[in-house]
């Protein structure tokens, strides 16, 4: 098994490497495929608001946008669609695109300020609680949003479309992530202005390195970092079972992603309500805090305690609990996630952008 | 989805259950109920901010911190246009879509959330 923390069955070919390197690769291949992660959206001018002398078949503007990025930012891309190839010169005039607003084809109104990917899952979940008629069969379908054009419903969109806003709004996760895994927003103020702006023109550009050359400073590794002894290869002493204060660590482990006061973490149910709280990386025994662990706490009765493993024996020296069918599943940046993927693993890996872990509950049918 | 004509239907084919299971509607239902709690919001004004008499409110945990943000421009007498900052802990502005609960239970002090307020940015 591996020696770093990260889920437990995850046969990775980096576990067959004890060096920190291979270890750093394996974090930075998961922040990758996070970043690279796209989902197609497909947008549409209401009907009943599209301009005179618009041309009909062009309607429709399709675009495989990055998770990681925001609506705001695709506004320039989705403007210039439309007001070259559908509108008429005289119409595109009257618009104004900061009266522009989007909603689900179902009626859900979409947020400015959430993250793409984030947008797509919590339709996804809300999708699975629906009757499957409408459903498409694969699982890649676009997301299908409707443009309006005028008349947003601010009291409830919050924030104003502008880049501006949602920057503002994506520094304030970065720092309430910051504060959740710290208690203090002392990583994120010690980032100069530069490195801060950097950060989002990293999100803007979609450029993982220019991102992740400030984020990992404020990110925490799932890699232990001692030097003094390389990891034993296979050992079920794993690094993140002892407790902190036995580990004589240099200071890159306790910024690890097992140390941290609590997971940057919210739950997202189909239709609301989003869940936040303190999610410490470690149980009280000292083991990993699992995702299992984590949704039997918030929420019992779609996630309800599974049995405990039967007694090992010589054939099955380490046995696991029966499998328990779920009414639920649990979908992180568009996965559905194994239950015993370990909490700080997904803070350091699996987290959006904006530094927080958002794990969405569809319903299996 | 009835299918009448008896034909064997191959799995990959195979129509969804017609019915998501009553009982993981009514877990989702019991999820969504608002939480009728309140928990105590403490104001504190930064700068030159205006001070309030009255500084801890019992607010509805339900709450988006969208309308503390209202109730504070309220009790302050600020219109829609003046610029007012809030933030948590002297650190950072939440989301105003997130609640009062969210925020209470990951960020409270002393059993008080604590809300700064500012006349301009201070930590944004």
């Amino acid at each position: 098994m591996s020696t770093y923390g990260t889920t437990r069955h995850h046969h990775s070919p980096a576990t067959n490497f004890s060096n920190n390197k291979a270890i750093d690769y394996h974090t930075t291949l998961f922040r990758r495929l996070t970043w690279d992660g796209t989902v197609p959206l497909e947008i549409r001018v209401d009907p009943k608001e599209l301009p005179a002398n618009s041309d009909r078949n062009l309607e429709c503007f399709f675009i495989q946008a990055p998770r990681v990025s925001y609506l705001p930012l695709l506004m320039p891309e989705i403007r210039r669609f439309f007001m070259d190839l559908v509108f008429d010169d005289s119409a595109a005039k009257d618009l104004k695109d900061e009266e522009w607003w989007f909603e689900t084809v179902e009626g859900t109104l979409v947020k400015w300020h959430w993250p793409i990917g984030l947008i797509y899952d919590n339709h996804t979940i809300s999708a699975s609680t629906k009757p499957s008629t409408s459903r498409s069969s694969t699982n890649v379908a676009p997301l299908r949003l409707t443009l309006h054009l005028a008349s947003p419903p601010n009291d409830k969109l919050l924030l104003s479309p502008s880049p501006e806003a949602c920057k503002q709004a994506f520094m304030g996760q970065l720092k309430e992530a910051d504060f959740m895994r710290w208690g203090s927003t002392k990583r994120m103020t010690g980032l100069r202005q530069q490195d801060q702006d950097g950060l989002w023109e990293g999100i803007k550009e979609h450029n993982f390195d220019d991102y992740w050359r400030v984020a990992s400073k404020v990110t925490p590794t799932t890699a232990p970092t001692r030097t003094h002894s390389p990891a034993a290869p296979s050992s079920s002493a794993s690094m993140v079972n002892r407790p902190p204060s036995a580990d004589p660590a240099g200071p890159s482990e306790r910024d690890g992603a097992y140390n941290v006061r609590s997971v940057p973490v919210r739950l997202y149910l189909p239709d609301g309500p989003v869940m936040q709280s303190l999610v410490p990386p470690m149980l009280d025994d000292n083991s990993p805090r699992t995702l299992s662990h984590y949704l039997t706490e918030h929420i019992p009765l779609l996630f309800p305690t599974p049995p405990p493993a039967p007694p090992p024996s010589r054939t099955n020296p380490h046995p696991r609990p029966p499998p328990v069918p779920s009414p639920a599943y649990a979908l992180i940046q568009g996965i559905v996630t194994p239950l015993e993927t370990e909490m700080a693993w997904l803070g350091g890996c699996l987290a959006g952008a904006d530094g927080w872990v958002n794990v969405c509950i569809g319903i299996n049918s | 989805m009835s299918d009448s004509t008896e034909r064997p239907i191959p799995s990959w084919a195979s129509p969804d259950s017609a019915e998501t299971n009553e009982e993981v509607l009514t877990a989702l239902q019991t999820y969504k109920k608002k939480d009728a709690d309140k928990v105590i919001v403490r104001f504190k004004a930064v700068g030159n901010a205006p001070i309030m008499k009255q500084n801890f409110f019992k607010i509805t945990s339900a709450n988006r911190f969208q309308a503390v943000i209202q109730f504070l421009r309220k009790e302050l007498g600020y219109k829609g246009t003046e610029p007012l900052h809030t933030y948590i802990n002297l650190a950072f502005s939440p989301a105003p879509d997130d609640t009062v609960a969210n925020l209470f239970k990951s960020f409270q002090t002393d059993n008080h959330l604590i809300v700064n307020y500012s006349t301009t940015a201070a930590w944004g």
